[in-house]
């Protein structure tokens, strides 16, 4: 599959895919989308870097311990449910404000998303785990 | 605001929060093992508190992320706190005997991040009071308990390859099993419009009242018993239990023969008795007869195993059978009884699990053909697999007495005279099952061939303390009964008494 099209392809796809995930995990708390969707969309980028440039020379320039990742997620994602233990409510209760930022105009901040990012890097530190592991038998 | 009335929740939050700390800290495995065992020591404290607060306040609700009873409800009534307990104390034991007993390798790699796991997902399973976030607690338990079964023992004693069978086996018929429930949820939210027991029942005893009970939630209710039944290894579902449970680890096969199996008695008794409460009572003679065969079949084919855990595996099958009995007769006294047979069996079962680990640890076979004479060199472990097969077949002054009598005491005053015939006939097999082992195993003359082996080990102190304490609970069971017997017919009458539980998640109010 180390052809010179799909390389250029996944150069353009790649990017594209990796912003598309991001925004599907920040919508993810009250539009489609989510923690899960956003992690199997950036699970599926890393997959076609993989396989287009080849498993051995994209460890070269791009190699992180997937497991790591899916250790922090699960870290972040129970720490999001015990801190509203701390702030004095029940487990996973979330609450939301809004910003007024200089470019983008009125944005939610929402506590749901500290949850959501946990579950994207355990998606993704989950699946690429794998996908590498079984690439490299 | 105090921190102690989120006890509830804790026994499922700390697990996972130490299951990514323990990926983190893989490269530190001392650490690991510390933590481990100070977090388990922390639960079964937790568990103990959440018990002696149900006892004396009643049941304790707890909405996740306070959406009431549209969002996941945690319920914490005698039945669940009483089965956290037990599972909090049998997780800490298996561990301490873990620590010795399994590979340094599979240790440091994923064992004690898996563990955590299983641990929440037990708990999760008993706690929950939503059937979907049931079916999600199962899924977690099936996944972690596949995991640990391929963990390696320190003496290389089933090769990898059987143990990547069985866990086949066991991953796939209980994927059909769940995939079954799934089916079963969807259409009883299809039905019901709301995912909440407490709620489901309330609902279906309006219909009830109503005469409005659609004819599809029958077999819907017939797929609940299928997949409960998976779980706990009933009759014609049993096929994956003697091959997942002998190739697992012996800490793991002492969880997965004490707790797992009797997560699907649990889940029987919750749908039996509270989501369908007194709709189901044609199936009350099917149950009966499900769990006496189970007694028939387990019994009669622990008799001609030659392998050590595989006896005590088929063994298993027979003794969930008194079990569903005991839940099928339906009075306060059976159910009362079914319970304390379950304690029994799982602190007896897990003790036994984890003397046939000794006995691997130290010989490196489990073919009995292999072992003979070893009360000579071993005494202490032969007295250990004495108490526990006296508790498992009935034998006063252990807990097996106990609950045995009880059943059976409870199945005549209730007028269930031949299943109890048949019952007390098949406990004889027990006995004999049992004893034959164990005198395979410690009698006889010493097999020269056992102590040549290179890798042979010594058993640990800490893999003998664990058994010390499960002995000591054996015989404080069996000698003083009265507090467990006391205990478990107030969880019978709870159970009985589903408008208890319904209060208490839903206010007459918001209905």
């Amino acid at each position: 599959m180390t052809t010179l099209i799909t390389q250029t392809i996944a150069k353009v796809v790649v990017p594209l895919c990796v912003f598309l995930s991001i925004s599907l995990l920040l919508t993810g708390h009250d539009q489609p989308g989510g923690g899960f969707i956003g992690g199997v969309m950036f699970a599926t980028a890393i997959s076609l870097l993989y396989i287009s440039f080849g498993l051995d020379d994209s460890k070269k320039f791009f190699n992180p311990d997937w497991s790591l990742y899916f250790g922090f997620g699960l870290l972040l994602a129970t720490a999001a449910g015990i801190g509203s233990i701390i702030a004095g409510y029940n487990l996973l209760r979330t609450d939301y404000t809004y910003l007024q930022l200089p470019l983008f105009g009125e944005v939610e901040l929402s506590s749901a998303i500290v949850f959501d990012i946990g579950v994207y890097l355990v998606v993704i530190g989950g699946l690429l785990f794998i996908f590498k592991k079984m690439g490299e038998d | 605001m105090n921190i102690l009335e989120h006890t509830i929740v804790f026994m499922i939050a700390i697990p996972f929060l130490v299951a990514s700390l323990m990926i983190l800290t893989r490269p530190f495995p001392e650490i690991q093992k510390k933590l481990n065992v100070l977090v388990s020591i922390v639960l079964l404290i937790l568990s103990v508190y959440l018990f002696s607060q149900v006892w004396q306040n009643g049941i304790i609700a707890y909405d996740i992320g306070d959406w009431g009873k549209y969002g996941i409800v945690l319920v914490a009534d005698l039945l669940s706190a009483s089965m956290v307990l037990l599972s909090s104390i049998i997780t800490f034991l298996a561990l301490l005997f873990s620590l010795d007993y399994i590979d340094d390798k599979s240790q440091n790699t994923t064992y004690h991040s898996l563990y955590n796991l299983l641990i929440a997902g037990l708990n999760g399973t008993f706690l929950t009071g939503d059937l979907f976030n049931l079916f999600v607690f199962f899924e977690i338990l099936l996944i972690a308990s596949c995991g640990l079964l391929i963990a390696n023992e320190k003496v290389e004693i089933t090769p990898s390859s059987h143990k990547m069978e069985a866990v086949y086996k066991y991953l796939i018929l209980n994927i059909i099993a769940t995939l079954f429930m799934l089916v079963a949820i969807a259409s009883l939210y299809g039905t019901l419009g709301t995912l909440n027991m407490a709620d489901m029942a309330l609902r279906i005893g309006y219909m009830n009242e109503n005469g409005t009970l659609p004819w599809h939630l029958i077999p819907t209710a017939l797929l609940f018993i299928v997949v409960f039944g998976n779980k706990a290894a009933i009759f014609p579902l049993h096929f994956w239990l003697p091959d997942a449970h002998p190739t697992a680890p012996s800490p793991i096969s002492a969880i997965l023969s004490g707790i797992l199996i009797k997560v699907g008695a649990y889940g029987f008794i919750r749908f039996y008795y509270l989501i369908f409460e007194g709709n189901l009572e044609i199936f009350q003679p099917i149950i009966i007869f499900l769990g006496l065969a189970t007694i028939i079949i387990g019994s009669i084919s622990a008799v001609g195993q030659d392998d050590i855990k595989k006896v005590l595996a088929y063994h298993s099958i027979g003794q969930i059978g008194y079990v569903f009995i005991g839940i099928g007769m339906g009075t306060v006294y059976a159910l009362a009884a079914a319970l304390i047979y379950l304690i029994n069996h799982a602190i007896s079962k897990s003790m036994l699990f984890l003397v046939s680990g000794c006995i691997v640890h130290k010989i490196g076979t489990r073919d009995m053909r292999k072992i003979g004479g070893l009360s000579s060199t071993e005494p202490f472990l032969g007295l250990m697999f004495l108490v526990g097969i006296m508790s498992i077949s009935g034998l006063p002054p252990t807990s097996g007495f106990i609950a045995k009598f009880v059943l059976f005491d409870a199945g005549i005053s209730g007028g269930f005279y031949i299943p109890i015939l048949i019952a007390v006939i098949f406990s004889l097999f027990t006995l004999f099952s049992m004893f034959k082992s164990w005198q395979r195993i410690f009698w006889g003359e010493i097999k020269d061939n056992i102590f040549e082996k290179e890798n042979i080990h010594q058993n640990s102190k800490t893999m003998l303390s664990s058994l010390v304490i499960m002995t000591v609970i054996i015989f404080v069971i069996g000698l003083y009964a009265e507090p467990l017997i006391a205990i478990t017919l107030e969880t019978a009458e709870q159970i009985l008494d589903p408008q208890l539980y319904i209060d208490a998640i839903i206010p007459g109010e918001v209905r």
